[in-house]
């Protein structure tokens, strides 16, 4: 009953479009995250569910009817705002009754939903508070109980935990999935922040410029990004990305080159300008190398800045580019591009590195991510196919 | 007052200089011993009018001549005898039920005219409350007249060739003639106030009322203007203030009978006879004329300051 779809929702203002030719299709009981970073339409789609934006196109039903131009109140939805935006002359019980009062539910059905809604959150104490006597995480308590209370087919929820301490938040996150599973409601979810999105959701919506760019459970956001953007978007620190170019047998960027077997790899076509994604926990330092499968020729390259995080480091590489063989590397392409001769790795805390270092470095080929340069989107997750486990096809990546 | 004025002038080290030189060290004390001057001055400026209506009032109707700061006398039967010989009471009962009727009015257009004006974006918009503007700026003086034979039934609105012809309403010795103009003065001070004041609650709470289930218009009424409350409460009393102290259209609009809806104007006038002027009366008169606008100041203070607070409490 709470599934909502959107088909070609497209939501234009005097000089922008905020959401443009939007579809999505969210089941019955599914939490799904719309993410993406600031003024990429995220909100705006959630409004136009809301019923608070009305879109310039486009349809958008829930439970089954056609609820494009009906005014909020009219849509079985509940929303959870990013400001709270609990009512501040009421105290947390009539804040919570509210909705059911302006739909005149009787006195004892109001009182048990939101004793149970209180009892689920566990805000029992609180319900003769006004909302200034509440801390951040307890007014978002009420908050999310004011929807509860309702019963609806679908919470929408509008960065609810963006304005609460980092602690708080984790906290908040696990109560909400714990919450999800509870009611069993669709929930859709807009955040900029891509843990959240990963931690929590069904499925991730990920959005740029007013554009769907994928809707994939988290890992598979993660695994196998559609496009450059999502590849960046999702995980942190963000994937590394060289420019390259496909040739016979192998993919050349500045710094390395990349072997794959053309026959197991048909999707890379010699001559096309590709972008090479790896993210920074797929490269090793070479001397690791011996428990990958697959590694790739080693990568000549000096550490440069050490970030400790405590459970890894953060290492960034600067390439120095592949011996004199490969020449039109070293130079003047990769001064050109910059960024292109930069790699990101992340090593166990143990790790003896240290800044300003000479080492080589190698990467996981099963975990590199190939991209067209000129699209954007993706051309294959795995330059080697499952049949080719076996080891490094035959070719350059012998002579290292 | 004295200690800055004389402190350019001498320049001896008597006491005075002493106390300039006090003042030029500790800036705050000069300042604060102005402040008292100045809320002196205001408090004789304002106040003394009512200390003298207080001494006519007490002077008896025959000693009205040559009184100083003191009454000739004491009567306080006059505040007595001024309902015995007029029902000011029906008066003061006219004044109240106009300028709260106006007030009603005024706040239920201006809330949503305000909150056309606050919180939502359409054309014209500027040069709308530009013209708002430029209409409470027009003097009454300039309308009277014209309002008044409208009022009065005398003006022919337009003629259709079947019904005939369609004149104004005659509503002289009616509230309407009072409360319609006073509605359309007041108005644009109103809206003004209400626009800034439901400009500022977050689009949030109205957009959480809605999904709540509230229309545009609950919304208003069950989140903004409570929220707005000091602003509504300053709108309100301004405006009754304003209607019941004004003069030239309460005046004008009925004959000055109690019955016929005369407000205190009228009142107060009536106790100056043919041949004789009962200004003790007309004293008393206005200081019990005054007694509910100084109540509703009393209250609404108090209201405003809750209202302040409650305001601050906001996100």
């Amino acid at each position: 009953m709470g599934n909502v779809t959107l088909e070609h929702v497209t939501k234009r203002y005097a000089d922008v479009t905020a959401v443009d030719d939007m579809n999505l299709d969210i089941a019955d009981g599914e939490f799904v995250t719309l993410v993406g970073p600031s003024g990429c339409g995220k909100s705006t789609t959630l409004e136009t569910m809301a019923g608070l934006t009305i879109p310039s196109e486009g349809t958008i039903t829930i439970a089954g009817e056609d609820v494009t131009t009906r005014p909020p109140k009219d849509r079985d939805i509940a929303m959870v705002f990013q400001n709270i935006a609990l009512f501040p002359h009421m105290d947390v019980h009539d804040n919570m009754s509210f909705g059911l009062r302006l739909r005149d539910f009787p006195g004892e059905e109001i009182d048990r939903r939101v004793e149970r809604a209180a009892e689920i959150l566990q805000i029992e104490d609180l319900v003769d508070r006004m909302p200034d006597e509440l801390s951040g995480g307890q007014r978002q308590r009420v908050a999310i109980g004011r929807a509860i209370v309702r019963e609806p087919a679908v919470f929408l929820m509008d960065e609810p935990l963006a304005n609460l301490d980092a602690k708080l938040r984790v906290h908040m996150r696990t109560e909400l999935q714990r919450l999800h599973k509870e009611l069993d409601t669709t929930i859709i979810y807009v955040t900029h922040d891509q843990a959240e999105a990963m931690t929590m959701s069904d499925r991730i919506a990920v959005m740029n410029e007013g554009h769907l760019q994928q809707i994939a459970p988290p890992l598979v956001c993660y695994d196998q990004p559609a496009n450059l953007f999502v590849a960046g978007f999702i995980g942190s620190p963000s994937m590394n990305f060289v420019e390259g170019r496909v040739e016979s047998g192998e993919i050349a960027t500045p710094g390395f080159d990349i072997a794959f077997d053309p026959g197991q790899v048909p999707e890379l076509v010699a001559g096309d300008d590709v972008t090479v994604g790896v993210r920074p926990e797929d490269v090793y330092p070479a001397e690791n190398a011996g428990e990958l499968a697959n590694p790739t020729r080693p990568i000549r390259a000096r550490t440069d800045v050490l970030e400790p995080m405590g459970d890894q480091i953060f290492v960034y590489l600067v390439l120095r580019g592949e011996d004199a063989s490969d020449a039109e590397a070293a130079t003047t392409e990769a001064a050109s591009a910059r960024g292109a001769d930069e790699l990101l790795m992340s090593v166990e805390p143990d790790s003896d590195l240290a800044g300003d270092e000479d080492i080589e470095v190698v990467l996981d080929r099963r975990k590199i991510h190939v991209f067209d340069t000129e699209t954007g989107d993706a051309v294959c997750h795995d330059i080697l196919r499952s049949e080719a486990m076996g080891g490094e096809p035959a070719g350059p990546a012998g002579g290292s | 007052m004295a200690s800055q004025t004389v402190e350019e002038g001498e320049s001896d080290d008597g006491p005075i200089a002493q106390r300039a030189q006090e003042a030029i060290r500790n800036p705050g004390d000069a300042y604060q011993f102005l402040f008292y001057v100045v809320t002196a001055f205001f408090l004789v400026t304002t106040l003394f009018p009512f200390y003298w209506l207080l001494v006519l009032a007490l002077t008896p109707g025959d000693r009205m001549t040559d009184i100083g700061l003191l009454p000739n006398g004491f009567n306080p039967a006059s505040f007595v005898e001024m309902f015995q010989r007029l029902p000011f009471h029906v008066y003061m009962f006219n004044s109240i039920v106009i300028a709260l009727t106006t007030t009603v009015i005024v706040l239920l257009v201006a809330s949503f005219a305000g909150y056309a004006f606050g919180r939502l974006q359409f054309r014209g918009k500027t040069a709308l409350l530009l013209v708002l503007l430029a209409i409470s700026y027009f003097p009454p003086a300039a309308f009277i007249i014209p309002l008044f034979q409208f009022f009065t039934g005398n003006v022919e609105i337009l003629t259709l060739p079947a019904v005939g012809t369609i004149e104004s309403p005659n509503w002289f010795n009616t509230p309407g003639a009072m409360v319609t103009p006073f509605s359309a003065l007041f108005l644009p001070l109103s809206i003004f106030i209400l626009t800034t004041f439901y400009s500022q609650i977050p689009d949030g709470l109205e957009d959480a009322a809605r999904v709540e289930g509230a229309t545009r218009i609950g919304a208003l009424f069950r989140v903004i203007i409570p929220l707005s409350a000091p602003g509504v409460a300053t709108a309100g009393v301004l405006t009754f203030i304003g209607v019941y102290n004004e003069f030239f259209i309460s005046f004008l609009m009925t004959d000055g009978q109690a019955q016929n809806w005369a407000p205190i104007v009228w009142g107060v006038v009536n106790y100056q006879g043919q041949y004789q002027a009962f200004y003790n009366l007309m004293a008393a008169a206005s200081i019990v004329g005054v007694l509910p606008v100084v109540i509703l100041v009393v209250m609404a203070q108090e209201r405003i300051v809750s209202g302040l607070t409650a305001g601050a409490l906001k996100e």
